[in-house]
């Protein structure tokens, strides 16, 4: 079924180039990859030709060498009730942006919020880009796999040395992933 | 940009500047703030209102926000267990059992037929515990407090209920990846069965007092309508789908577990006080699904048979690479559970989003606030039937 | 009142304040019947104490006696609020044997369980091979400081409530 969908895409969307991502194992989820740069005309496709018609949630993960933004759709129709994973890469970490789809999807608008607060993708065109769950002036994107939470905040402490087992409280960061964000600014600046 | 809430004659002040903008002063931000006893948590709301009309209602979130999202790229799976509980913690069961259900489908474990009857018993259980505290709570937010005590005498049964088998009231770890944690005994069982005899009445009761009561009628009938393309627009699930009439349950459309197996209806708004789509329509689909849930339970009691409650399960779990989108129907709505797993020797999952239903409820509250007065806002919060967990995180 | 009857006219009029009366009254029946007869529910609590299901999970309780120092509560534990530490016995000294029969090689030094970490979740007690972790029924440990909410299980005073809690 998602076949069909990445040929209507296709079809529809010239160089959206969507194409259909098995897992070996069957018991996993599917998913259709587009192009980022398509991505408001692919929704557009989506939602006018009723495939489907409702935008549920928009994830984010990140890859290290790149960030993938997930659209999980659906079609609410009980004749035929459906599902979509519609993924998009971006491989530039610091101003990476994708088109808003809140014109077409307006359940889009607090989803993006959450995936610019918590990964730092940028929306273009979003009615209100600002963070939703952290507070305004937080610093940093939480859910990327390089972050380090920031010793204080407006003079609180994040992790007061008196009230916490401090071994055990600090996010794990994986220091190859650092290494490879540091070795990638030190590229970019020479 | 003249809008209808501009006063009059002000033509000027219609250049943007950051002098004049300050000027405009007819409209008065009233703030209901994370501290407020109508707003089923801790959500912040930036009503703008010309005098008792609502011209804009701003959500501020974030007040509950406790990343367990991060904090479950550093757990084992069976340790993300407790903070899934925490997320709607009215609901905790089916929190609990959507991501095991995630768990399970990427494992392929098979779960035994008694824990999987065990399992539909204690959510459907837990779906009247939780609709009896949005019934009480909203009633009380409508100003009447015998509702909320009836109700919550009702749902301390449940909550005893679920401390004998479990050990908690409210965060139960009780459903765990291939089965369930402990076994009901008869004793335990033949109690749920007096609770549905002595619970049926009390519904017809609720009904009496609550539903058909002239306040609570003009209160909460054609008061925050939302369209079915409204909702499919922002992606509405759950009561507030079914109150605006479209037919839509998990449990029925997309069946997972052993529902096909049960016969129960799925209520959806009439409109036989206000229209459909308003908020008596959503509150009475809450009150039509918990004699549902009653229907459901008694077939459980009687389909049960003795077995394993713990299917075979490796001791330490290691996923596969990729990832599942799992979704069940909570009371709230639908509950997505997205879980990446990076396969090889990881015991952590590599991602876990969870794509919460009361998230989406309040990102309506902008849609359905504008025109109303501030206290059909109130009723217009407490009719989503929101919890801060959940909308956080 | 029905969608047929027009907006402006006595009969919607007195329907509805018909409605409104019979409704109200129809709700205060059932209200004053609490009135008389029916069985207080409320718990006087502290005078009145609900006894505790057998399983529930309240604070918990480690018997240092039968403690292997094997570690399995503090890797399952989600919060990581339990702190063991322990030392090897000098060679040659008699191995005393916990409950389940294994010898205990190591000694323990420090087991301390953060109840105010804790959430009580019960994973560290389904893991412990001698069963020496267990829940207690006790819930009422309220204490004035953060750090006296960190209980060392091989203090003296601890210790005592040993047979209190720890069936034999």
């Amino acid at each position: 079924m998602l076949d069909t969908i990445a040929a209507a895409i296709n079809a529809a969307v010239p160089g959206a180039n969507a194409q259909v991502l098995t897992p070996e194992d069957a018991k996993l989820d599917s998913s259709v990859l587009v192009e980022a740069l398509h991505i408001h005309a692919v929704a557009a496709h989506l939602k006018n030709s009723g495939t489907m018609n409702v935008l549920q949630c928009i994830t984010g993960v990140d890859y290290v060498d790149y960030l993938e933004v997930v659209y999980v759709m659906a079609k609410f129709d009980p004749a035929a009730p459906a599902q979509l994973l519609l993924k998009v890469r971006l491989t530039d970490r610091e101003n990476g942006a994708l088109a808003s789809i809140v014109d077409i999807y307006p359940a889009a608008n607090f989803q993006e919020r959450e995936c610019w607060d918590m990964l730092g993708v940028r929306f273009n065109n979003h009615p209100d880009h600002r963070r939703i769950l952290c507070p305004d002036d937080w610093e940093g994107f939480p859910l990327r796999k390089d972050y380090v939470a920031a010793k204080d905040y407006r003079g609180m402490q994040v992790y007061p040395e008196g009230k916490m087992n401090m071994g055990d409280r600090e996010f794990i960061v994986r220091q190859d992933m650092i290494k490879k964000a540091q070795e990638a600014a030190a590229g970019k600046v020479q | 940009m003249q809008n209808k809430w501009d006063i009059d004659g002000h033509a000027e002040a219609h250049t943007v500047n950051a002098d004049t903008e300050k000027l405009k002063s007819d409209l008065l931000t009233l703030n209901m703030g994370p501290q407020h006893p109508a707003t089923h948590g801790v959500l912040r709301v930036e009503i703008k209102t010309d005098s008792e009309i609502v011209a804009h209602a701003i959500p501020h979130l974030g007040y509950l926000h406790r990343c367990m999202e991060k904090h479950s790229e550093n757990l084992d799976y069976r340790g993300v267990i407790p903070f899934v509980d925490r997320l709607d913690y009215l609901a905790s069961m089916s929190m609990e059992w959507t991501y095991v259900a995630a768990v399970e489908k990427m494992l392929g474990t098979e779960v035994p037929r008694r824990a999987e009857l065990l399992r539909i018993l204690t959510v459907e259980l837990q779906r009247i515990a939780s609709h009896l505290m949005a019934f009480g709570t909203y009633a009380l937010d409508l100003g009447s407090f015998s509702p909320f005590l009836y109700a919550f005498d009702e749902r301390e049964k449940i909550l005893r209920i679920f401390e004998e088998v479990s050990g908690a009231r409210l965060l139960y770890n009780y459903i765990w990846v291939g089965g369930v944690w402990n076994d009901w005994s008869d004793e335990q069982l033949q109690r749920v069965g007096e609770f549905c005899d002595a619970f049926e009445p009390e519904t017809d009761k609720y009904h009496a007092l609550v539903s058909v009561n002239k306040i609570f009628v003009q209160r909460t009938a054609d008061v925050g309508i939302l369209s079915v393309q409204d909702c499919f627009d922002y992606g509405a699930t759950g009561p507030v789908l079914r109150g605006s009439g479209y037919n839509w349950d998990l449990r029925k459309n997309m069946p997972y577990s052993l529902y096909p197996e049960f016969e129960f209806n799925v209520p959806v708004g009439t409109g036989e006080y206000g229209t459909i789509g308003d908020c008596w329509n959503r509150y009475i689909v809450r009150m039509l699904e918990v004699k549902e849930s009653l229907k459901i339970i008694r077939q459980v009691l009687k389909k049960l048979e003795p077995g394993p409650v713990m299917g075979k399960v490796p001791k330490v779990l290691k996923l596969p690479k990729g990832e599942v989108y799992v979704r069940q129907e909570c009371p709230r709505g639908e509950l997505g559970i997205h879980l990446i797993s990076e396969g090889g020797d990881s015991k952590e999952p590599y991602r876990l989003k969870v794509k919460s239903p009361c998230f989406t409820h309040v990102s309506m509250l902008p849609l359905m606030a504008p025109g109303q007065m501030v206290a059909d806002f109130v009723a217009t919060i407490g009719s989503i039937d929101i919890v801060l967990g959940e909308v956080d995180r | 009142m029905s969608h047929t009857v027009p907006h402006n006219s006595i009969r919607r009029y007195f329907g509805e304040l018909f409605n409104a009366i019979s409704t109200t009254l129809r709700g205060m029946w059932i209200t004053f019947r609490y009135v008389w007869g029916v069985k207080v529910v409320s718990v006087e609590y502290p005078e009145v104490r609900i006894v505790l299901p057998e399983r529930a999970r309240m604070r918990l309780f480690n018997d240092a006696q039968n403690c292997i120092s094997c570690t399995q509560c503090a890797l399952a534990c989600p919060v990581d609020c339990i702190y063991i530490a322990s030392e090897k016995y000098p060679e040659g000294t008699d191995l005393k044997k916990a409950s389940n029969g294994t010898p205990i090689r190591l000694k323990l030094t420090q087991f301390t369980i953060d109840t105010a970490l804790c959430c009580y979740c019960g994973l560290c007690t389904t893991v412990c091979p001698t069963e020496c972790l267990t829940h207690s029924h006790d819930y009422e440990f309220s204490q004035y400081t953060i750090d006296g909410m960190k209980y060392d299980y091989l203090a003296a005073d601890v210790i005592a409530w040993r047979d209190r809690i720890v069936k034999a």
